[in-house]
């Protein structure tokens, strides 16, 4: 299973390749007003209003660094009915995928204390790689206020 | 830890550090007005984009052997090289099989696309306007069998979607008719895109 690799400080996410549509470089996201503060803005992306998540924002409430290696996946969301709203993650070091058997992950046994959309570990020489679910991402009222919003105006 | 971090291989450590500097390169601070360019890039309307990227869905490397630009699939391609010196093979003097190269510490057979090809590599006009590009190795392979071969000019990896292909035409050159299998448009001409599979068979083949 090809998963996408990413860094949040110092510490390795993967998310599942499957839930990846595109890799996008760093571009300019038209800001968000009064949006929680892990929103960034909405990029443009082919004329279709895309949010966009800054991961670094989530898990240390701090900006990506802004340089070459840091870019934007664009996720699939899992949306309403059986469609797919798409969702634009800023993240650093998105430079490698890597293979690995999802049996290789296990559970950290931390899960109560830890946010939804962190799920379970792999380890490797470098220590551990934890496994990002997308769909867990965001919490209910920010999902609410991002795509809710953007039906009700379509 | 570091013995189990070389679990794979000496090779698969060197391949993890070379990623690694690989990635170094791409840690350094944003060009000015890059986010403000990408920003622009992808906000150009869907049908535009879509003529651009979506429905480019096949790759392929493009590359000049003489005055022949081709295209060969990605599927069976694993790097491009710097070109290096080729070791000939004791009794081994037929034009296709050039001898062996040491790519990264693996010898692996270099043979002619030329000769295979049927392309005369005396073909050099177009060499000197475009030098700045120069020969590269092209290593391709399949089922761990991996074989280099020189090109005078590597372009890179071309996307294309299905609409970009023609049919091939009968005035493509003789030999290389045979391994072409479509032509893709590319910035103003028609190239031959040629069939890695069929490729790879001969090869086997002939150096069996």
């Amino acid at each position: 299973m090809l998963f996408l690799m990413f860094h949040i400080g110092s510490d390795r996410f993967v998310l599942d390749a499957e839930q990846v549509e595109r890799v996008l470089p760093l571009m300019e996201a038209k800001s968000l007003p009064g949006a929680p503060p892990e929103v960034v803005g909405v990029i443009n992306y082919r004329g279709a209003p895309t949010p966009l998540i800054d991961l670094s924002r989530v898990a240390l409430g701090r900006p990506s660094k802004r340089l070459m290696s840091t870019r934007i996946i664009l996720a699939r969301y899992p949306g309403e009915r059986e469609s797919h709203d798409r969702l634009a993650l800023c993240a650093e070091r998105v430079i490698k995928t890597i293979h690995r058997d999802p049996a290789d992950f296990v559970a950290t046994g931390v899960e109560a204390g830890s946010p939804a959309h962190l799920g379970p570990v792999a380890s490797d020489a470098d220590g551990f790689i934890q496994w990002v679910r997308v769909e867990a991402l965001l919490a209910d009222e920010v999902r609410d206020l991002l795509f809710q919003r953007a039906e009700a105006s379509a | 830890m570091t013995g189990a971090g070389g679990g794979g291989g000496p090779g698969g450590s060197s391949k993890a550090a070379s990623a690694e500097i690989a990635g170094g390169l791409l840690e350094r601070p944003l060009p000015a007005g890059y986010c403000e360019d990408w920003a622009r890039h992808f906000a150009g309307l869907e049908s535009e984009g879509a003529a651009e990227d979506e429905g480019a869905d096949r790759a392929a490397l493009l590359f000049r052997i003489g005055d022949e630009w081709l295209a060969l699939p990605t599927d069976h391609l694993h790097e491009v090289a710097q070109p290096r010196r080729t070791h000939s093979l004791p009794h081994r003097r037929d034009e296709l099989v050039l001898g062996i190269v040491n790519v990264r510490g693996e010898l692996l057979v270099c043979v002619s696309l030329a000769a295979l090809l049927g392309i005369s590599a005396a073909g050099t006009a177009e060499a000197g306007e475009r030098s700045r590009a120069g020969p590269r190795l092209v290593v391709i392979g399949r089922d761990g069998r991996r074989a280099a071969f020189p090109v005078d000019e590597v372009h890179g990896v071309h996307r294309y979607a299905a609409r970009d292909v023609l049919a091939l035409p009968a005035t493509i050159g003789k030999a290389a008719s045979s391994y072409a299998v479509e032509m893709i448009a590319w910035s103003g001409r028609a190239i031959g895109r040629l069939d890695d599979a069929l490729i790879l068979e001969t090869l086997d083949r002939s150096m069996s």
